[in-house]
């Protein structure tokens, strides 16, 4: 089946693991308007493929690889794929979206997406080319790490891999590309789970374009934008992500001590700053990238990937350890065996901390950091205490205790940002459909506090309506197949020039506590949003409309996140996974920050307006009225 | 006398990580900084986020928040993260 509009190659495989067959899965150009692609679209596909109460390490799972339009299409920031499957950390609906070369070499082999199902019988590789789909035998990879795994694969195609972490089944197991990881919520187990190694794509294929005079100039101004911008042009490429953890430590939003403060005396020992300064050789991008965010770093007298931010948070300030050099080793370590960092950090901490309170006989200590990089390859490997570690948090608590301390949402361990430092932050951990999440939670982070324009951060004004706008938007972004990065430039450079510590700045901060109203009315209405904004003021829905042929106006832009967010709620609300899953752990609802007190995050009082904002009941449901003005078909 | 930290670029610029600096204001303070590294770092003040003990001076009095001897006064320039 092939598309009318252009961006899309119009194939997509749902290929049978069990019994070897191929075939094709068959898209509307109805569903692509609807979801665009990516997360949205491979939603909308595992609802109506995954069986209710499906094991989500059994072959009734489906695992879902595919892109957005904007890949491939020599958009920048695009070099991106997104992974779907019912999460075996969470038990509720995961996507997953990464960088890495996979996205783009899927899209050259003449496909917008892949669909695993069944098990294999041994272990496989899966080679596509040109759209031709071979299953080989991967006997030979098995229980090589992801590098190893890599370097056997044949060059010049694009990959993915898990390493032993996927295996065994870790439950937030990662699928690695490159360098780049499909982080959260355990796809590397449920591709484990399937007997599948890694998938290889090649091809020749060239996306379509509509209308190419307008999109080529769309791209160049694009890229013009990005590069001018101070966030992304000058701040991004010099300190990469890791430029965080000052600003957050400043801010009270850097987790240490397992959450317990949003402060670590030592952060500027693990900072992007003293990163620069020590151990980082260069900074790279995947391909298509002009921000060029990560960091090349040496371990061991080896070139390899440096940490993010989060990583540096979780495995630094979270387990009081200002040791850049042991992070830098950790991360290499965890991208080996295929494990997500942020859970792992998580986890770790939490067994510093049962093991600090006596509820828990370990090795591990918060400050200490003999015994942890054994830990990561006990938890890869299933052994000993490492398999209880592999099982996360939550299960964690209910084995040991601590449910008070156990900081993840829905299962899935937070994210590097304290949010009792930033309410409306946690209030997105609380309602974000895959768990506790800050790029599902909508980021509100960099609204609350580290971003250039910033409002009070612990008050609850207006959090649930821009929570609601911040989580649409970062999803209709995901949907197109960009780079989250690429938002940074949605405060115009222009707008700094009213200095941020200014009086008309001032004001614009303040005014945001009263954009509620403004923003429910746009969410309740958004087909009255009639235009498809100027590429200077937002880049997305101009450059996908002139590449696609759709008009994709400001308002069908938005509807696609909002379809995006409720049928996610729906695949959860089908396994049993409701609005009363959407909290967070006492530490964070209860117990104070600092002698502030308002620094804990109140939920109860955000979370009514934040579905009244979505279309949802008080129990956290969407209402016929929102599926059916929506189009969302249950 | 307050306690700078500069962060980013801005701690490339000044080669420091922190600086002592009378000043009564954030205002004062930031003129100061300007003259004292002779108009390099203005291009990132103009458009650097600035804090009081963690606090945004965007929800304080902004330029004209008041400075005390102890405090700690932290300058970033915009940044993307996550």
């Amino acid at each position: 089946m092939s598309s009318k509009y252009g961006g899309y190659t119009g194939k997509f495989l749902d290929i049978d693991l069990s019994t070897g067959e191929v075939r094709d899965y068959d898209i509307s150009d109805q569903l692509r308007e609807d979801y665009l692609g990516s997360k949205g679209l491979a939603t909308r596909i595992l609802y109506d493929t995954v069986p209710k109460g499906a094991d989500p390490l059994g072959p009734d799972n489906v695992l879902i690889v595919n892109t957005g339009p904007l890949v491939g299409s020599g958009a920048p920031c695009t070099s991106r794929f997104n992974v779907s499957t019912k999460s075996p950390l969470t038990g509720g609906v995961l996507s997953s979206n990464c960088g890495g070369n996979f996205g783009l070499n899927l899209k050259k082999a003449g496909l917008d997406g892949i669909l695993l199902r069944g098990k294999a019988e041994r272990p496989t590789w899966i080679s596509i080319e040109d759209g031709e789909v071979e299953l080989k035998d991967a006997s030979e990879l098995w229980g090589l790490d992801t590098e190893q795994t890599q370097e056997k694969l044949p060059k010049g195609t694009g990959k993915i891999v898990i390493g032993p972490g996927g295996e065994n089944a870790v439950r937030y197991a990662c699928i690695i590309s490159q360098e780049r990881a499909a982080g959260r919520g355990g796809a590397g187990a449920v591709m484990g789970s399937k007997n599948v190694k890694a998938v290889t794509a090649k091809g020749k294929a060239k996306v379509p374009v509509a209308k190419p005079e307008k999109f080529k100039a769309d791209v160049k101004k694009w890229i013009h934008i990005l590069q001018t911008h101070p966030a992304t042009g000058e701040m991004m490429p010099s300190f990469g992500t890791a430029v965080f953890v000052n600003p957050c430590n400043e801010t009270n939003t850097l987790p240490t001590h397992n959450f317990k403060r949003g402060k670590f005396a030592d952060a500027d020992a693990v900072s992007g700053e003293t990163l620069a300064d020590t151990l980082l050789t260069r900074n790279f991008g995947c391909t298509s990238c002009v921000i060029k965010c990560g960091r090349r770093v040496m371990v061991e007298g080896k070139d390899v990937k440096g940490p993010e931010y989060e990583t540096l948070g979780l495995l630094g300030p979270n387990l009081e350890n200002a040791d850049l050099a042991k992070i830098c080793e950790w991360n290499y370590k965890a991208d080996l065996m295929g494990v997500d960092t942020i859970s792992l950090g998580n986890t770790l901490g939490f067994a510093m901390e049962l093991t600090e309170k006596g509820m828990l006989d370990s090795p591990l200590a918060f400050g200490k950091t003999e015994g942890v990089s054994q830990m990561i390859e006990d938890i890869a490997y299933r052994r000993g205490l490492g398999d209880d570690l592999a099982e996360g948090v939550k299960r964690m608590s209910e084995k040991y205790g601590g449910k008070d301390f156990a900081m993840h949402a829905k299962g899935m361990e937070f994210a590097s940002y304290e949010p009792r430092g930033a309410v409306g932050h946690g209030l997105g951990y609380a309602v974000s459909n895959r768990g506790g999440c800050h790029i599902g939670g909508g980021y509100m982070i960099y609204l609350e506090a580290i971003g250039p324009l910033v409002m009070d951060p612990l008050t609850t004004r207006a959090k649930p309506q821009l929570t609601a706008l911040m989580q649409i938007l970062l999803d209709a972004l995901s949907d197109a197949g960009s780079c989250q990065f690429t938002a940074f430039t949605a405060v115009p450079k222009q707008a700094l020039a009213l200095q941020p510590s200014g009086f008309l700045y001032r004001i614009l901060a303040k005014s945001l506590e009263f954009f509620g109203p403004a923003v429910s009315l746009m969410l309740r209405y958004p087909q009255a949003l009639a235009i498809v904004p100027p590429m200077e003021l937002l880049q997305h829905p101009k450059a996908i409309s002139d590449l696609t042929g759709m008009k994709l106006t400001f308002g069908k832009y938005i509807m696609a996140g909002q379809r995006t967010y409720l049928i996610e709620r729906m695949f959860n609300l089908r396994e049993g996974i409701t609005g009363a899953q959407d909290t967070l752990p006492r530490r964070s609802l209860e117990e104070l920050q600092t002698s502030d007190p308002r620094s804990r995050v109140p939920l109860s009082k955000m979370l009514p307006g934040y579905y009244r904002v979505r279309g949802l009941d008080r129990c956290g449901e969407p209402t016929r009225e929102t599926l059916d003005r929506l189009g969302v078909r249950a | 006398m307050p306690t700078v930290k500069f962060f980013a670029t801005l701690r490339q610029v000044a080669g420091a990580r922190e600086v002592q600096m009378e000043a009564g204001t954030v205002k004062e303070l930031l003129d100061r900084l300007s003259a004292e590294y002779e108009g390099r770092m203005d291009r990132y003040l103009k458009i650097s986020t600035v804090l009081v003990n963690g606090k945004n001076v965007v929800h304080m009095k902004g330029k004209r928040t008041k400075l005390k001897k102890d405090d700690e006064v932290s300058i970033f320039p915009p940044l993307g993260g996550g």
